[in-house]
């Protein structure tokens, strides 16, 4: 049995998102809990990205972005003006489908953001929050003694665990994770799979993913999204045992994609 | 349920022998049950013998659809209705094994016995066995047209093959009764009746295996239980 915890981190209500004319998200109303792992799936172009980049505010970027509805974290509206998009981001970090770590030295990309937000009072300080977010992210052994080598002679994998050591460097309530395995080998993906249910203790995650079997291995909720629609959301054993809708049942069995 | 097809065609050719290979299987165990219940009421050793030789077929159509699930649950990881499919269908295939195991141990029954059964017997026994085959039928039938309604009219009526199993019990108690010479056939007769339960308890579990592959939930509450016979 998962525990279900359900105190609710992100709840979206009427959210709606436009590039231009285009409309990408129709209405979406969704609530993420606290502490769990929640998976979001469906076909490629459904809005997926959109909707986790709506959470930290990504989409301000986009020129031609609009979003309309609210978004609240923990019950505090963050889709307006007067919200500060620096400290947003502080609590909520993100990786990225391409692992993309700064052309800096492993040490450098993880002390980055303690850094901008002044977290650490000295070297000591930092070299300890350093080391706790390698540890986190399952890295430490692998560059303990290369620290000062770029943060791009990793490996696709390792690099992947540096970028959440990045993330989770700044000790963000919440992490977006957009196909963060997507370019990785199954061993490496089985160490963030790993890492996620660890972080989950400590962070809400959110995931989007194409794998189906993924997402089951490790979320305890599933929201299906279909042409800027959310179709279902639900514990991920119901979604992936008895779906409630057909259009989810055949979109994850493989019937139309 | 879902009337749409895969897109990848091989996953459901893979599906569709999974569900020929059970279809082949239901449809050997029932003329195994049917020649087991027919041989015994005739006494007929020669069937036996076929009987026995012929539930070698059941086990090789049975490790043949192991090794089909396993094939789809390792190259496709199946999902919802897929994967309910796949697990009930593993389920039934056991049941239907274990019914042709059964049906097997009423014909090695048959050789021993040490004379033809009295008529008083057969009428009991025969009722019993003709309920269990239609059960078997329409539980097979059921499986063909996905029928949620008929697995719980099958599920059900369990409770019937509990009576007449009991009535078939006690009337070849009283018949034993009669008369010490009666021992050995009648403690035969009592295995065959068990068995024949049995095979209906079999039957019962494909009835929910396949409600489940049909609702995703399990059917509710405790099976049916005909009058107080004590099972197992
Ligand atoms: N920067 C952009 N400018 C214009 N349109 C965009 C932009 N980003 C996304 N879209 C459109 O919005 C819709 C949703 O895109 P989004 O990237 O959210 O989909 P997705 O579900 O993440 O897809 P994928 O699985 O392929 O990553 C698509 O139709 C896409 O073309
Ligand atoms: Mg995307």
């Amino acid at each position: 049995m998962v525990m279900i915890n359900n105190k609710v981190k992100i709840k979206t209500t009427n959210l709606n998102v436009y590039y231009g004319d285009k409309q990408a998200l129709n209405d979406v109303n969704l609530e993420i809990h606290s502490k769990e792992v929640t998976a979001l799936i469906g076909p490629s172009g459904c809005g997926k990205s959109t909707y986790i980049r709506c959470i930290n505010r990504m989409n301000d970027v986009i020129d031609i972005c609009r979003v309309t509805g609210s978004i609240e974290i923990d019950g505090n509206e963050i889709n307006k003006k007067e919200i500060d998009v620096v400290s947003l981001r502080e609590k909520i970090g993100m990786v990225f489908q391409k692992p993309n770590p700064f052309p800096k030295s492993i040490y450098d990309n993880v002390s980055y953001g303690p850094n901008i937000h002044g977290l650490a009072e000295n070297k000591v300080k930092m070299d300890e929050i350093v080391e706790t977010s390698l540890k986190k992210a399952a890295l430490w052994n692998e560059v303990k003694d290369r620290l000062n080598e770029p943060g791009t002679s990793l490996s696709g994998g390792q690099q992947q665990r540096l970028c959440i050591a990045r993330a989770i460097s700044v000790n963000p309530e919440v992490i977006l994770m957009d196909e963060p395995c997507s370019a990785l080998d199954p061993i490496a993906t089985a160490k963030i799979e790993e890492l996620m249910d660890e972080l989950k203790k400590s962070y809400t995650i959110v995931i989007v993913t194409h794998s189906m079997s993924q997402a089951v291995r490790v979320s305890q909720r599933t929201g299906f999204f279909h042409l800027g629609k959310l179709i279902e959301v639900d514990t991920t054993e119901k979604i992936f045992k008895n779906p409630n809708n057909k259009m989810t049942q055949d979109y994850i069995t493989g019937r139309f994609g | 349920m879902s009337d749409e097809a895969h897109i990848v065609k091989s996953y459901e050719e893979e599906l569709q022998n999974l569900n020929d290979s059970l279809i082949k299987m239901g449809s050997l165990t029932e003329s195994q049950l049917a020649d087991s219940m027919e041989a015994i009421i005739k006494v007929d050793k020669e069937s036996a013998d076929k009987i026995i030789a012929n539930d070698a077929k059941i086990n090789e159509l049975r490790a043949k659809i192991d090794n089909q699930i396993m094939t789809v649950l390792v190259k496709r990881a199946p999902m919802a209705i897929d994967l309910r499919i796949t697990i009930s269908t593993l389920k039934i295939s056991h049941d239907l094994e274990r019914i042709g195991d059964l049906a097997k141990s009423v014909a090695k029954k048959i050789k021993p016995l040490p004379h033809d059964l009295p008529k008083e017997l057969i009428g009991s026994l025969r009722r019993l066995g003709d309920l269990v085959q239609k059960q078997l039928r329409n539980v097979l039938d059921a499986y063909l047209n996905k029928s949620k309604e008929s697995a719980i009219t099958i599920w059900k009526n369990d409770e019937q093959v509990d009576d007449l199993t009991n009535t078939a019990m006690n009337e070849v108690a009283d018949f034993l009764g009669k008369s010490k010479k009666n021992l050995e056939l009648a403690t035969h007769l009592l295995f065959v009746t068990k068995n024949i339960e049995r095979a209906g308890d079999h039957i019962t579990n494909i009835a929910e295996s396949l409600y489940y592959l049909i609702e995703g939930e399990y059917l509710e509450g405790a099976r049916p239980k005909g009058k107080d016979i004590e099972k197992n």
